[in-house]
């Protein structure tokens, strides 16, 4: 699978310590990214089979930049947004965010509640379809994984929160600005029969987590 | 066992008496049937030119221009001086410099902010001017879902007027706290300054 990653890399230093340092946390970017886009992967196709559409992924994303960044980056301001929000039931922190446009999100709760029309269905009914699909995308994700490396990822029951883009996602850009300089934020966007599903996942791994990650890893990688 | 006699959950009925009082949380498909799909208009006043300001960012401005931005559990102080008839936003995100780790962005903390902005404002007006000041935000977002949010909006309010306190600066208005996300618009010239929320609701402070 192609894969890419954004890494601003502030100051390049010519000592050959930090050199391996930055050469270390590229493999674990490396890594990340692999085992996300197994997981959305999984996620895609959970997704598909739910709304009973093709879905197709983007090349799953790691942006490492720091977090007062970030809205900028998205450009989607004031658009109105659904979010659901679920967290890690682990001593690893790590935030999980779903996010949709307000107008898809009442289209996928639709198709997933085979409704002849958006107006048909009521909006408690909505928001439970969303509250599901997030757990059915996200449970997939997140079993992909702990597959993969060997230890249990569960996620706690989802809450959703109904806001514009810039304020829903700031309260996460100021948890992270508050452990690291740098935020990474692993990001996924899904298509819908060729038209931009406007849907996408963002997980912020803390630093536990992410060396956890990297060393459990190790031996696939020695393993070739 | 009064439940399985009668059926009815009498504990239930007596906590309702009881936690009427404490604020109901408002559940995500109610905000739906709130807000059913506003979009909140870009432009509300086309002869002025709007200026976005970003998070952790600062801009001061002299022409007749509105500044913009939009926060949640961030804090946008908006300076005005209403003699040489301009004024700054700066939209902070933390508390104080402490919590963060050091970065040499002023605007980014309640407490290196406010002077930056001051200085800055008074090094475009040439002399020592006296501000007032308008804050808006420090929303606790996830209020009503029960997580264990560090209250992050209630401490950036508590930060800024602390800081606002300590360099004389009159607060004009203000409009913090709740659950909601706000766009401010601040006219630089006027002073003029509006809340919008995505529910609909519009203020001006």
């Amino acid at each position: 699978m192609n894969s890419q990653i954004n890494i601003d890399l502030k100051n390049e230093s010519d000592s050959k310590e930090t050199a391996d340092v930055s050469v270390a946390q590229e493999i674990n970017l490396g890594i990340l990214l692999e085992l996300g886009s197994i997981g959305a992967g999984h996620a895609a196709t959970a997704l598909s089979d739910i709304i009973q559409q093709q879905i197709l992924i983007d090349v799953p994303k790691i942006h490492k930049i720091p977090p007062h960044l970030i809205p900028n980056f998205y450009n989607r301001h004031d658009i109105p947004t659904i979010a659901i929000y679920l967290q890690l039931t682990s001593k690893f922190g790590c935030d999980i965010l779903l996010t949709f446009e307000l107008t898809e999100a009442k289209k996928i709760a639709a198709m997933m509640t085979f409704a002849n029309s958006i107006e048909e269905i009521d909006l408690e009914m909505e928001t439970s379809a969303l509250h599901e699909l997030a757990n059915i995308l996200i449970g997939s994700f997140l079993t992909a994984i702990s597959d993969f490396i060997g230890i249990s990822l569960l996620p706690s029951t989802p809450q959703s929160i109904v806001d514009t883009f810039d304020a829903i996602i700031d309260v996460f850009l100021i948890k992270q600005s508050m452990l690291a300089e740098d935020a990474m934020i692993f990001e996924t966007r899904f298509k819908r029969q060729g038209e931009d599903a406007k849907c996408i996942l963002m997980i912020f791994p803390s630093q536990e987590l992410k060396e956890l990650i990297a060393e459990k890893s190790k031996p696939i990688i020695e393993l070739k | 066992m009064l439940t399985l006699l009668t059926g009815y959950d009498f504990t239930k009925a007596w906590f309702s008496l009881n936690t009427r009082i404490v604020d109901r949380p408002v559940l995500a498909h109610q905000q739906l049937e709130l807000a059913p799909c506003i979009t909140i208009p870009d432009n509300t006043n086309p002869t002025v030119e709007e200026v976005r300001v970003d998070m952790a960012d600062m801009k001061i401005e002299s022409k007749h221009v509105e500044l913009l931005t939009s926060v949640g559990s961030c804090v946008a102080i908006c300076l005005h001086d209403s003699v040489h008839k301009c004024g700054g936003l700066a939209h902070v995100m933390l508390p104080t410099s402490a919590q963060g780790l050091y970065e040499p962005l002023p605007s980014k903390f309640a407490n290196t902010a406010v002077p930056a902005l001051v200085k800055e404002i008074n090094a475009m007006v040439g002399n020592q001017t006296r501000f007032s000041a308008k804050i808006a935000g420090g929303a606790n977002m996830f209020a009503n879902l029960g997580t264990n949010h560090l209250d992050i909006g209630a401490k950036n309010v508590r930060a800024v007027k602390t800081a606002l306190d300590k360099h004389k600066i009159r607060l004009a208005g203000e409009d913090v706290g709740g659950v909601h996300g706000r766009r401010i618009t601040f006219d630089v010239a006027s002073g003029r300054t509006i809340v919008r929320q995505h529910n609909g609701e519009i203020k001006e402070i």
